[in-house]
């Protein structure tokens, strides 16, 4: 009997434990674009990174041209609404710069993408965005 | 040839590099005569010769030997950009254009390098003081760290005229330089570059005029694409022709209602040919930006987009127009090379876009002799008699709906021009093979805005091609009947080259060089590049040895990009290694 007691102390200890990761999870899942997920400092400097590894093809005010698309306004989320911002990290870290995929550091194309988000209007906040698709795979692409 | 080298140090030079130039002493300027019927021994057009067949006349490599071809020399590109090269060669000397800008001399028979022109580091216009300033450089003036990808910074071709060479820039300017040199003559800038305008293809030479066409136009502004033809001479700007139809215009209301500010597209980004009997300079358009009809908000024919242009080159005032797909609304474009044949007697223009259709037109009149749809597309009909083209049941795309469409907007058909072969009478024509789903977005009707519209883009293999992206297609002209086909898992990423020792040369994204058999196909050599096969191929003769320049880039656009990347996964190729690799026989 004397077992019986920690046993059930464990269980709610386990249950404790993982009511916890679920409600941290779900804190994670239910981040959004508009809870402040980049810093203006970290925008600003994708801002220089756009500027020299990005704009002469997606032109400096994010509009593309006829082989880049749009990252900005109604045609960026036409493409992107929906999806997650971990598939758009995941797509600029593997394909891009399109002369030379995944050239650029982690934290470059972390940067950049708190610029493309600064730039649609989503506002900044006291974290840095995560520099891996895996960390932003819960974030829904959403203009709401 | 003789070259004599000095060294130029200004302060300009001392700030980034001290650099030896040479310059070229025997140099016979280039005349229209010599352009029109150049020495098989010399490749002075971007295609070899204005009708731009991309055929060498010499046969000293052949059927029979080219198993023998060896490596002679190669050359690294700057990797600033995507290289697609179109090399010249004139005097025993090769002039290659390079990604932003950069025109490099260079002895074809060795490879020594004899001048080099960087925009931002020549110091000075041919002996004056005038330098180019950094803000007049715009984005060339970008850290060598800046990629200029697929859109800005590509240079295709370059023209030889008299004792210039001529070039045009990521920043909407006509260049001219001493050919001798290297060194700047003159600049003179076209649009603004600001504006999203910028060049791809550089000029051709058309009876004593620079004829050139723009693009990046696919942004709402106050102005439309054009063609300029320019004096060789002095850079004065002669005559413009606007390839966008103003209200109130001819073939203004074939863009219903739309103000001029909200008509876009009709871009020329594949250099045009030219008929010194006829005077008439032959370019392409691209299609009416947004690509979607529903998009941009009319359904109209939205004249002169897609559609192959005569001009007279003195005076910019246009002959007739064909236009291929009226209100085309997939971004299937046609501005593609024109290839000149005269079939029995009646010269003719052959095209083709990113449908595989094979358009024969009278260069005359523009009347269509003929069109053929090779059967790979899935999008319209195409009357093979009079030309007219309807779409099919359920392939005019709405704002978010997806269609099931062959070719994928990246096309079968793309810049890497056909070639055509006088001993086999056939067209060589590198294809990729490909179909997509697509659902195409809506823009921003606003100045500034618009641009070619999102798609939401699914790539698949075409259903016909057994998971094969390449295709060398080779059709009989001009009956369009196929007279082989050379298919593999690459995509076939240069344009094709033929020559009088009955081959064809061409390469894929898979870096392999091939040369086949022009009558049969069957594969007698192959060697393998830096990179993706990419640019123009062309042949030469110094000396009594025929060489082969086989170009090697990287970036290219969808084509090179994304197609490879989702539909052959399990190809790689490097990130750099932009070429040009120089092939001939042993001597021994």
């Amino acid at each position: 009997m004397s077992l019986r007691y920690p046993l059930i102390r464990q269980t709610s200890l386990q249950l404790f434990a993982f009511y916890c990761c679920s409600v941290s999870s779900m804190t994670i899942s239910a981040q959004s674009l508009q809870d402040g997920i980049y810093t203006a400092i970290q925008a600003e400097r994708g801002a220089e990174e756009y500027a020299a590894r990005c704009a002469s093809c997606h032109s400096t005010d994010l509009r593309g041209n006829s082989n880049s698309p749009s990252l900005i306004g109604l045609s960026f989320m036409f493409i992107w609404e929906g999806k997650t911002l971990g598939e758009l990290f995941h797509k600029m870290s593997t394909e891009m710069p399109t002369e030379s995929p995944g050239s650029l550091s982690m934290q470059s194309y972390a940067s950049i993408l708190a610029f493309i988000l600064r730039s649609n209007d989503f506002p900044a906040g006291d974290t840095d965005l995560a520099a891996s698709a895996d960390a932003l795979a819960s974030i829904p692409i959403s203009s709401n | 040839m003789k070259i004599k080298t000095f060294s130029i140090l200004t302060a300009m030079l001392c700030i980034f590099t001290s650099q030896s130039y040479s310059q070229i002493l025997d140099f016979d300027a280039v005349t229209d005569a010599m352009l029109q019927n150049p020495p098989d021994e010399e490749w002075l057009s971007w295609r070899g010769t204005p009708k731009s067949w991309g055929y060498s006349g010499l046969d000293q490599i052949n059927t029979d030997n080219v198993g023998n071809l060896q490596l002679v020399w190669s050359w690294a590109i700057d990797d600033t950009g995507s290289g697609q090269a179109a090399p010249l060669v004139h005097n025993g000397v090769m002039f290659i254009p390079g990604p932003r800008g950069v025109i490099q001399a260079l002895d074809a028979a060795n490879g020594d390098l004899i001048w080099e022109y960087r925009p931002g580091i020549t110091p000075s216009i041919d002996g004056t003081d005038l330098e180019i300033s950094a803000e007049k450089l715009g984005d060339a003036a970008l850290p060598t760290t800046a990629y200029a990808g697929v859109g800005r910074g590509v240079q295709k071709n370059i023209a030889l005229y008299g004792e210039m060479i001529y070039s045009a820039t990521e920043n909407a300017s006509i260049r001219a330089l001493d050919a001798r040199t290297g060194l700047l003559v003159w600049e003179s800038q076209t649009a603004d570059p600001g504006l999203g305008y910028f060049y791809t293809a550089g000029p051709i030479v058309a009876n004593g005029v620079l004829v050139t066409g723009i693009t990046g136009c696919e942004r709402y502004k106050e102005d439309v694409c054009f063609y300029t033809g320019h004096d060789p001479l002095t850079g004065e700007e002669l005559w413009r022709f606007a390839t966008v139809a103003a209200p109130g215009t001819p073939g203004g209301d074939t863009w219903g209602d739309l103000p001029l500010r909200f008509r876009a597209g009709g871009d020329s980004w594949q250099a045009g040919s030219y008929d010194p009997d006829l005077n008439l300079v032959y370019m392409g358009t691209s299609q009416a930006k947004p690509w979607a009809r529903a998009v941009r908000g009319t359904d109209g024919d939205a004249l002169y987009t897609n559609s192959t242009i005569a001009l007279d080159p003195n005076t910019g005032d246009m002959s007739w127009y064909y236009q291929h797909l009226p209100g085309e609304t997939h971004d299937m474009d046609e501005t593609f090379e024109s290839v000149l044949v005269d079939i029995d007697g009646r010269e003719s223009i052959f095209k083709m876009g990113k449908l595989a259709i094979l358009w024969q037109l009278d260069r005359r009149s523009g009347e269509i002799i003929k069109a053929t749809d090779v059967g790979y597309q899935t999008i319209v009909n195409v009357n093979p008699v009079n030309g007219n083209v309807t779409y099919r049941d359920g392939m005019i795309p709405r704002i978010g709906q997806q269609i099931d469409m062959c070719p994928s907007t990246s096309g079968f058909k793309s810049w890497r021009a056909m070639a055509y072969s006088p001993q086999t009478q056939a067209m060589y024509i590198p294809i990729t093979l490909n179909c997509e789903l697509a659902t195409f977005g809506p823009t921003e009707q606003v100045l500034g805005g618009g641009g070619v519209g999102p798609v939401r883009r699914i790539n698949y293999p075409h259903h016909d091609a057994e998971e094969n992206l390449g295709e060398l297609l080779v059709l009989d002209i001009p009956s369009g009947e196929v007279k082989w086909r050379y298919r593999q898992r690459a995509p076939i990423n240069s344009a094709a080259l033929t020559t009088a020792g009955g081959l064809v040369i061409v390469g894929d994204w898979n870096r392999y060089y091939y040369a086949l058999d022009a009558e049969t196909g069957e594969k007698l050599w192959q060697t393998r590049t830096t990179t993706s096969a990419q640019g123009f191929p062309i042949s030469y003769m110094i000396d009594g040895r025929q060489y082969i320049a086989m170009p090697a880039g990287v970036g290219g656009a969808s084509w090179s990009g994304m197609l490879p990347r989702d539909l052959a996964p399990e190809l790689s190729r490097p990130r750099n290694g932009n070429s040009i690799n120089v092939f001939a026989l042993p001597t021994d």
